[in-house]
């Protein structure tokens, strides 16, 4: 057995890891020390907890850990790049009922701890967490009482909110937004539900009530992401993430433990920043977001005039190969036609013809924040030819040909120049000042969010129908 | 159908509108091609090559006149010409039937049925007929070529071991398809390019390529989309002030090239004689309007002009001829594209349909009438794009202030969070035990540095990220390991399921990220 003082020591040790392992996702070089960094923390703080002082129940621990590093060492091996954003979603819901399990495993603690008190006061010797509960005077366990039932919501709202997700982003669950009659009044009278639930559960009332706020929040979780479209499964995805690190942080300070706090807080705040950052990309608020659907528009949406013209491969071929300077921007399109390994060997292809090619990727490209980057580079394409919006943005007036593939929504000139329409001053791709643009796509309908796209309109855009992998493979054998 | 070009008889005109590329593709639709015998010879194809190419070589017009169903060519018909028409016989030629109305009505009394290539309506489906365009780029690119040869500099700036050289200034007046043309060639030749035109939507396809736009702060300015993307006559202010604006560029600039036109109007006088004395010696103005009269007042149609101050001014008319063989592979691709929309079957059979608006726009006289003006089309030519709204640029006075202000809002915004946050804490610290107050402290400093760290991620990293914070919550297997030694079976058994999907979380979130990552690579 360690002492206290180790492990504490331990506990500082990782907390600093594992910010410097976040610190360095800042560059892809540094990136892949910093995994380093994070699986040493884990490791550290595992490990100098588990030889803590008071622990036991090794019977147990051990032969978990090892089935569970074993499950989680398949999945990762077996992962399709384009799956995940399932993944990630999947990961999350066990935090959120690891959670719950957790603080219901604490109140049980409390309840035996408050039994035996009663019984005959004198202490009996407890183990484990008990024991630390033991020590408690009775305004501290009143407060652990309400970090209980924090840990229990947020767990949760976490664990149905994954799985929803998962579901959306695997197909398995229906990507529209859908909710059942009664709207959001539901999840306020749910909410209010559980806080009468937690004040009687203050009050002394059972441990059922623990469980209905469980069942209560279950719906929550369930019945907001049902109602929130796949395309803005980018921010749904970082909430949870971030709800996942709010409900460690809860956990932590029932069991009085820093580290858990350090990191829950960590992981929390991050996945704020970053649904952040992607609402911002789309210019909408977060409260818009998570209670879905888009703002009502303030007036009819501007008539688009011209035709889409359809192009053939032969066609796309020779502007390609007349052209100096080549920009691609892929979307979530592309991630469902498996298309990223012929995108790669087109870009090949014309940067040994001496091209200059790059990509353009908007922030909610895709399913997951990133998402576009990292099937990218599964298809070995290089890192730095992959440009973010702002990054870009001003040189499509000078690039001869912009390749748009599944993208949609991302680069619509009604943002930026119709006020009326729905998704009015969010920022996009700027692809329509490039002297020509090609767009595959599957047939003529609306994306996401069901707008019509004037870009297809424009005079400098063709159409290149077909599932954007064959539309590749076709036009491969004709760039010279 | 029979498809018959014309040797063009006008002096100097070397075009021809049937080549033997276009020929082939007008097979295709069914059609049987003639040529008079040496049409194409000045603009390099001679006979031989028509022969190759399956066309039949005719002997002198009459001949071609009395074999052909449709006559193509280029100039408009002079008098002898439309005298050998006959009743049901097709013409396609630019005709202007505006300026020609005598010649219009001479053709409606034969009977014959006119296309004129220069009222090809100005919509995207036309683009492929529209010679008007072709020809005016041609005579841009060749504006340039022309002032070049004249010019006794480099257009490029170099620094030579002989000296340097400063690059040539061209100024661009009229950014129509023939402007843009010469803005584009100049560009590329290495000259420093500015350019002005009437209409403000332009000023995004001047930049583009890669010209200065000559902005003019006017509030009155024109609407180009009302007039089918032409240029209209501007109010007397508005021509001041313009006149004002070249003024300024005259005594600065090498090399000028006028391109305004007014549809159905004399050219506008935009280059006037005081402008041209401001001029350095050597300079040169290319004037492509000298058709209609010219842009500069020194410019005599078909001439080169030395003015006093040793100025030189180029009035040609015929620059798209001075390129025969490009101008006639284009013309007579809109040609061919013009046969095409008339033989919708492919067949080989024209069918004159005046419900298109191409084709009616098109056509003047049809069916012993005359059918000019043509009503306006059915889709309007170009969206009406919103005037550019030229942002003024704040005075550094007003950037000070305005950057003042915002610092102290956000400095207000800044003080009155932390007090709230104070506050809050304050009242909190009245009811939480101390040992709560210990980890909250913990938990607040966790959150900032999580979120300042979070703010440097890169982009591309969010995936990654994603993975690795996902990872990093697992660190809940930490409350399940705390309670896993429990006395009570059912915390032991919640705590061992607990510790199960925790690791699944910890160890699948590292290795998927640790896969990602090793994807990363530099070019």
């Amino acid at each position: 057995m360690l002492s206290q003082g180790f492990v504490s020591a331990a506990a500082i040790a990782a907390s600093v890891l594992f910010i410097l392992s976040l610190g360095g996702l800042s560059n892809q070089e540094k990136a892949k020390r910093a995994v380093w960094y994070g699986i040493v923390g884990m490791a550290v703080a595992v490990g100098f907890t588990a030889l803590g002082p008071g622990i036991g129940g090794y019977g147990w621990l051990i032969p978990m850990v090892l089935i569970g590093a074993g499950i989680g060492t398949y999945l990762a091996r077996k992962v399709e790049m384009t799956e995940m954003p399932q993944l990630v979603a999947a990961l999350h819901s066990f935090v959120g009922l690891a959670a719950v399990f957790v603080a219901w495993s604490a109140d049980l603690e409390r309840r035996r701890v408050l039994a035996a008190r009663a019984a005959d006061g004198v202490m009996q010797e407890f183990s484990a967490f008990a024991a630390l509960v033991a020590t408690k005077a009775p305004d501290e366990l009143t407060f652990l009482q309400i970090e209980v039932v924090l840990g229990i919501f947020i767990g949760a709202v976490t664990f149905t909110g994954s799985v929803i997700a998962f579901g959306k982003l695997a197909g398995k669950v229906d990507g529209k937004p859908r909710q059942l009659p009664g709207g959001h009044l539901l999840n306020a009278g749910a909410a209010v539900l559980s806080l009468v639930l937690a004040v009687m559960y203050l009050n002394g009332a059972g441990f059922w009530t623990l469980i209905l706020l469980a069942l209560l929040a279950f719906f929550i979780g369930y019945h907001l992401i049902m109602g929130i479209g796949g395309a803005d499964m980018p921010v749904v995805v970082s909430m949870l993430n971030s709800y996942s690190g709010w409900a460690a942080a809860a956990i932590g300070f029932t069991l009085s433990n820093d580290l858990l706090i350090v990191t829950g807080a960590l992981v929390g705040s991050s996945g704020a920043i970053l649904s952040y950052i992607m609402c911002k990309a789309m210019n909408r608020n977060f409260v818009n977001v998570i209670l879905g659907g888009f703002g009502g528009s303030q007036g009819p949406a501007a008539e688009i005039e011209g035709e889409q013209v359809a192009i053939d491969a032969g066609g796309v071929a020779s502007a390609l190969n007349d052209a100096d300077s080549v920009i691609i921007v892929p979307g979530y399109g592309m991630a469902v036609a498996q298309a990223q390994s012929a995108v790669s060997d087109l870009v090949r292809k014309l940067r040994a013809a001496g091209k200059e090619v790059r990509f353009g990727i908007h922030p909610v490209a895709g399913r997951l924040p990133g998402h576009m980057n990292v099937l990218l580079a599964e298809a070995k394409v290089p890192y730095d030819i992959v440009l973010e919006m702002d990054e870009i943005n001003d040189d499509f007036a000078s690039t001869d040909v912009v390749i748009v593939i599944g993208s949609n929504d991302i680069v619509n000139p009604a943002a930026q120049e119709d006020p009326n329409s729905p998704i009015a001053g969010m920022p996009v791709l700027k692809v329509w000042e490039a002297k020509q643009v090609f767009i595959s796509k599957r047939g003529q309908g609306t994306g996401y969010s069901g707008i019509e796209n004037p870009l297809f309109y424009k005079e400098n855009s063709r159409m290149f129908y077909g599932d954007a992998r064959e539309s590749l493979n076709t036009l491969l054998p004709l760039i010279d | 159908m029979k498809i018959g070009a014309l040797k063009e008889r006008f002096r100097g005109e070397a075009r021809v509108a049937l080549t033997p590329e276009s020929a082939g593709q007008l097979q295709k639709l069914g059609h049987e091609c003639l040529i008079e015998t040496g049409a194409g010879m000045a603009a390099g194809f001679d006979d031989e090559a028509y022969r190759t190419a399956g066309v039949t070589v005719v002997e002198g017009p009459t001949a071609l006149f009395d074999a052909a169903e449709v006559v193509i060519k280029v100039r408009e018909p002079s008098d002898e010409e439309a005298e050998r028409l006959r009743e049901g016989q097709t013409l396609i030629s630019f005709f202007w039937p505006a300026q020609n109305e005598a010649m219009l009505e001479k053709c409606r009394a034969k009977g014959a049925s006119v296309i004129a290539m220069d009222m090809v309506p100005r919509i995207s489906r036309a683009q492929k007929m529209d010679a008007l365009s072709s020809m005016a780029n041609i005579a841009g690119y060749r504006a340039v070529i022309e002032a070049g040869n004249h010019f006794g500099r480099f257009f490029t700036g170099q620094v030579t071991a002989a000296g340097k050289v400063p690059p040539a200034k061209v100024l661009v007046i009229g950014a129509g398809v023939a402007g843009l043309a010469a803005i584009g060639t100049a560009t590329s030749l290495g000259a420093v390019v500015r350019a002005f035109d009437v209409r403000p939507e332009v000023s995004e396809q001047i930049e583009s390529m890669g010209a200065e736009f000559l902005f003019l702060d006017f509030d009155d300015t024109q609407d180009g989309s009302e007039s089918g993307g032409y240029a209209s006559p501007s109010s007397p202010e508005f021509r001041e002030k313009q006149l004002e604006c070249f003024r300024a560029q005259a005594a600065e600039v090498d090399i000028v090239i006028t391109t305004a036109l007014i549809p159905g109007r004399p050219a506008p006088k935009l280059w006037l004689e005081d402008m041209v004395a401001l001029m350095k010696p050597g300079s040169v103005i290319v004037d492509l309007a000298a058709e209609k009269g010219g842009n500069c007042d020194l410019t005599k149609p078909d001439e080169r002009v030395v003015s006093d101050n040793g100025v030189i001014v180029i009035g040609y008319t015929d620059f798209p001829s001075r390129m025969a063989t490009q101008a006639s592979l284009l013309y007579a691709t809109n040609i061919r594209h013009m046969l095409s929309d008339l033989t919708p079957e492919k067949d080989g059979v024209i069918v004159h349909d005046m419900e298109d608006d191409v084709i009616r726009g098109a056509t003047v006289t049809h069916r012993s009438e005359i059918t000019f003006p043509p009503p306006p089309p059915k889709v309007k030519a170009i969206a009406a794009a919103k005037p550019k709204k030229k942002e003024k640029e704040p005075t550094p006075e007003e950037k000070r202030a305005l950057e003042t202000a915002a610092f102290k809002a956000q400095t207000t915004r800044q003080v009155g969070l932390l007090a709230v946050g104070g506050v809050l804490m304050l009242l909190l610290g009245q009811v939480a035990p101390a040992s709560f107050m210990q980890h909250f402290i913990v938990f607040v400093l966790a959150c900032f540095i999580g979120f300042q760290v979070i703010w440097k991620v890169s982009h591309s990293l969010h995936t990654p990220l994603m993975a690795v914070t996902n990872a990093i919550s697992g660190i809940i297997i930490l409350g399940a390991v705390l309670q896993i030694g429990s006395g009570s079976a059912v915390v032991v058994v919640l705590a061992a399921i607990s510790v199960l999907i925790a690791t699944i979380n910890i160890v699948g979130g590292f290795l998927v990220t640790r896969r990602m990552l090793a994807m990363f690579q530099k070019s």
